[in-house]
């Protein structure tokens, strides 16, 4: 499939799909989120194989997940009336009996995970690693060239292990055992090290940070924003926790504020521009849009909207789970990347 | 000027820890996780604090990131990062694509050795932008990777800490030559069980389970302790004995090679360009008459050891 989206929509997203997923145990709620969720990676077609193809899918991170998390639930939660077996009281931690509710809240929380594994899935798949990078906010410029020239310098390294591996092998080196992998490790990271030497001169040669960058923390006024802020940030937590949740909040509001500054400040010392921006559509407001209106309604109290729904318990015996038809509507945009992808 | 900054630093070091460790620890003390959970339901409040966990531990980490990035602003330093972060991102890799024993993991030791070359915030980016970097490379970006790379930067900022015990002993003329690679491994063992036990923490007080290993409301900090370590002992134990072993194996067998190829280039790497007038610079031969102005020399710059 051709993605259509902007990396900061798929990215909005995301982070819905998160939020629905991690403040509901409501079995409908998340049925809804991993089916749209799955219908989302289904149109990507197949992974292409190379770097950054992910390790597991996530129909086998489901199959391993869901009957160890059932399983797990199942041993050491001995709540539930529907007894399946009995493990004898002598057994420390596992005895007790083991309850078919345990079973299928365990198997619940298992699904919650590939939801957000599938999530991460589809999210790896569309989103290059450099468009990935360009979101980094500017204040964090030094880390995003670093990360950039790290994801470059991969397929480099992994090239470089291979001939010095096989340069071993040549000269009669087996690999056995951990001490056997310095032959290979060292002359990689000595080589890697002169590689960092050859472009660090490059990178001055065609003049970076020939103006002098003046630092990812830009200044005295950055680092004082900083600091309050955590301090007040901090201060915030801790005077809600003692009962004061209007005063705590003020202070967590402040305190947010300035970290925002500082790290907006923080960036005003790397211009920065793009050779090729990606243009935000109305397709991306709309995916965007849809998806983060859902995840408020999951997250704020909203009159007419039937929270308690969220929450479901299969303690101490199963009880049908309830619903909001707008909860159940909200799930409905997280299918904005599909309909978008079935338009292009 | 300068030491306005270095104490600034200090405190935002200092304030984000603090703020970290709170923020792991929050769901000790937090009223709505106790009412909801003695309640027997309300699942969404628990649900809601792993979501302001996540969100006082992504805050904690982008502050701390503005600071420490402040030494990653020169070419030389931004090109080792990157070599080095792409180097352990390489060993991250082979640890997913080859399934290794228990918690091993082998990206620890270049992370703990780096931080103590360098210093803390080389160490910190070390250890934070791996995760980063690997996760990109793998496909693993996931909910899980704010405390990961909070973590692991704390791993390598720390290992500067390594420095004082060394110092102590050179200062009483106890080190022997293998006294620094000893001590790196030791360090090496506490965090195998240090990262498993602060990872641990984010999930544990809302997971569910027998009282006599997870946690409740209202119950005191000893109990809350003696229930985290029969959990620890339960789950976690065996696998961060090899995460443990595997860190001290590993640093005792190739450290202080390791060491020597990152001092080598550490001093490599400390020059600076410095600008001086054209006539100090042009003892040997005559420039030519259209020289631009302002050409700068290349000088060693002073040794330091940032910590």
């Amino acid at each position: 499939m051709r993605n259509p989206l902007h990396t900061g929509a798929w990215l909005i997203w995301l982070v819905a799909v998160g939020t629905m997923l991690t403040v509901t145990r409501n079995p409908i709620y998340i049925g809804l989120v991993l089916l749209w969720v799955g219908i989302v990676l289904s149109g990507l077609g197949a992974p292409e194989q190379g770097v950054g193809t992910p390790v597991l899918s996530p129909l086998r991170f489901a199959l391993v997940v869901v009957p160890i998390a059932a399983l797990f639930n199942a041993l050491f939660v001995h709540a539930g009336e529907t007894v399946l077996l009995r493990i004898p009281d002598a057994m420390p931690v596992v005895g007790g009996p083991v309850t078919l509710e345990a079973l299928a809240y365990g198997a619940l929380n298992g699904l919650v995970l590939t939801g957000l594994f599938a999530a991460f899935a589809v999210f790896n798949r569309v989103t290059p690693v450099r468009s990935l990078i360009q979101l980094a906010p500017r204040a964090y410029y030094p880390v995003a060239v670093t990360v950039a020239i790290a994801v470059t310098f991969v397929p480099v390294t992994l090239r470089q292990a291979v001939q010095i591996r096989e340069a071993q092998a040549v000269r009669g080196h087996r690999l056995r055992g951990l001490r056997s992998w310095a032959p290979i490790f060292l002359p990689l990271l000595s080589s890697g090290m002169e590689r960092a030497l050859q472009l660090a001169e490059a990178m001055v040669a065609r003049g970076f940070a020939a103006g002098g960058v003046q630092g990812g923390r830009g200044g005295l006024r950055t680092q004082l924003l900083l600091a309050a802020g955590t301090l007040l940030f901090g201060g915030g937590l801790v005077v809600r926790l003692v009962g004061k949740p209007l005063a705590g909040t003020a202070l967590l509001l402040a305190g947010l504020a300035m970290i925002v500054g500082g790290i907006w400040l923080a960036g005003r010392a790397h211009p920065h521009t793009v050779y090729r921006a990606a243009p935000w559509r109305a397709a991306d407001w709309a995916v965007a849009g849809v998806a983060a209106a859902g995840a408020l309604l999951f997250l704020v109290a909203i009159p007419g909207i039937d929270r308690a729904s969220l929450a479901w318990y299969p303690y101490p015996a199963f009880t049908a789970p309830g619903f909001s038809l707008m909860l159940v509507a909200a799930t409905w945009g997280l299918l904005g990347p599909a309909i978008v992808s079935l338009r292009s | 000027m300068k030491r306005i900054q270095s104490g600034l630093s200090l405190i935002i070091f200092a304030l984000t820890a603090l703020l970290g460790v709170g923020a792991f620890l929050y769901p000790f003390w937090l009223p709505a996780v106790a009412q909801s959970v003695s309640a027997g339901g309300g699942m969404a409040h628990t649900a809601d604090a792993a979501l302001i966990l996540t969100v006082i531990v992504a805050i904690c980490f982008a502050v701390l990131l503005v600071e420490v990035q402040s030494e990653a602003v020169s070419a030389k330093a931004i090109a080792l990062m990157g070599v080095l972060v792409a180097m352990n991102s390489v060993l991250r890799f082979a640890e997913v694509a080859i399934p290794m024993p228990g918690g091993f993991s082998p990206i620890f030791p270049l992370i703990l050795l780096g931080g103590y070359v360098f210093g803390a915030r080389i160490g910190f980016l070390l250890g934070s932008l791996t995760i980063l970097a690997s996760a990109l490379i793998t496909g693993g970006v996931g909910p899980w990777m704010p405390y990961q790379m909070l973590t692991a930067g704390w791993v390598g900022m720390s290992a500067v800490l390594v420095r004082v015990p060394l110092r102590a002993l050179r200062r009483a003329g106890a080190a022997s030559a293998g006294a620094e690679v000893a001590l790196l491994a030791a360090f090496g063992i506490f965090w195998g069980f240090a990262y498993g036990m602060i990872m641990n923490i984010w999930f544990w007080p809302f997971a569910m389970g027998p009282s006599s290993m997870y946690w409740q409301p209202g119950i005191g900090a000893w109990e809350t302790l003696q229930r985290y370590a029969v959990f620890y002992a339960v789950t976690s134990l065996a696998w961060d004995v090899v995460a443990a072993v595997g860190n001290a194996l590993l640093i005792v067998l190739l450290g202080s090679a390791v060491l020597r190829i990152l001092r080598r280039f550490h001093r490599r790497f400390d020059f600076a360009y410095i600008a001086a007038p054209m006539h100090e610079v042009q003892p040997a031969h005559s420039p030519p008459a259209h020289a631009p102005r302002g050409q700068g020399a290349l000088a060693p710059a002073p040794m330091r050891s940032r910590a």
